[in-house]
């Protein structure tokens, strides 16, 4: 195994993906939190709090200009995440093909980490949280991530140790959608009410939803792809006297 | 294993450990940056002004939203 090229792989995929993301997002999503921005300036205003304008725009600049670095960051971890995945369960994964398997472990990540976590704690817009409850609200998504990640993990084990089984392949998916039932029920909801509009609300989840999707698939084709052309996997020829 | 001129080939394929424990670092460093930090990190050079301005907050204030990741 090549390491390096193996690291490189894993984070180059991540960054042109959150890249790709945040420029799609640029198009697609920023209209969104401008207008949830502005109902946050409204409500300010409503309440006879002062608005910095200058300071607004400042941010604003910022957080427009800093999504295509936020997208790298992202994309580094869940280039990462991808990478280690990838070189642990690559042998187990069905398919010869390393552009099949990349692309199914991503569609997988997608659905554990992102798909998942969303049904129970869908994306809000600006104008949608109270501050006060940001610790809960990060404590909840984050165990919410974990866990699914777990169950994932744990019932991806199970398969393999118990691949002899007859059978075993149609019980797992009827588990893991217990398991799932099961967390949706027990973790708390949103402490928040949501006081945006519903319109502006379900408009940006749509979006989102669909650029993170595209975001995932990306990334597993970028990384199937370059495995495929670099193949890091092959083994490390190492002459001894 | 194969011997050939007095020399031994081996063939190495084992689990890069050194390699996932630092793309682990990596994604957990960056899954901060983006989806966790609400001026803790500058506050280190910064001191409690970083809480006010919160600016690598800012800076991933929209991916943060579009990730589906809590913001404020």
């Amino acid at each position: 195994m090549n390491s390096y090229n193996f690291i490189f792989i894993a984070l180059l995929a991540g960054v042109l993906a959150g890249l790709i993301l945040a420029g799609v997002n640029y198009f697609v999503v920023e209209p969104y939190i401008d207008q949830a921005i502005g109902i946050e300036v409204d409500n300010s205003i409503a309440a006879g709090e002062p608005v910095n304008y200058e300071e607004l725009n400042t941010y604003r600049i910022w957080q427009k200009d800093g999504t295509f670095a936020a997208g790298a960051f992202l994309g580094l971890s869940y280039g990462a995440i991808l990478g280690i995945a990838y070189v642990i369960s690559r042998k187990y994964i069905p398919s010869y093909d390393d552009r099949k398997k990349a692309l199914i472990l991503a569609a997988v990540m997608c659905l554990t980490l992102y798909v998942i976590p969303f049904i129970k704690y869908p994306a809000n817009p600006p104008a949608v949280g109270d501050p006060e409850t940001i610790g809960l609200r990060d404590t909840l998504y984050t165990s919410y991530q974990l866990t699914s990640g777990l169950i994932t993990v744990g019932l991806s084990v199970l398969l393999i140790k118990m691949r002899s089984i007859n059978n075993l392949k149609y019980l797992i998916p009827i588990i893991y959608l217990g398991l799932i039932a099961f967390i949706y029920a027990v973790f708390p909801s949103n402490p928040d009410s949501i006081t945006a509009p519903m319109d502006l609300v379900n408009a940006f989840r749509t979006a989102t939803f669909s650029t993170m999707v595209m975001f995932y698939l990306v990334m597993g084709g970028i990384f199937g792809l370059l495995w495929h052309r670099f193949k890091p996997h092959e083994p490390t020829r190492v002459e001894a006297r | 294993m194969s011997s050939q001129h007095g020399l031994r080939l081996i063939q190495k394929d084992q689990t890069p450990k050194l390699a996932i424990v630092v793309l682990a670092i990596v994604a957990i460093l960056s899954i901060y940056i983006v989806g966790y930090d609400q001026g803790q990190l500058f506050s280190l050079a910064q001191g409690n002004d970083a809480y006010q301005s919160m600016w690598l907050h800012e800076f991933t204030h929209d991916i943060r939203h579009a990730a589906g990741f809590p913001c404020h």
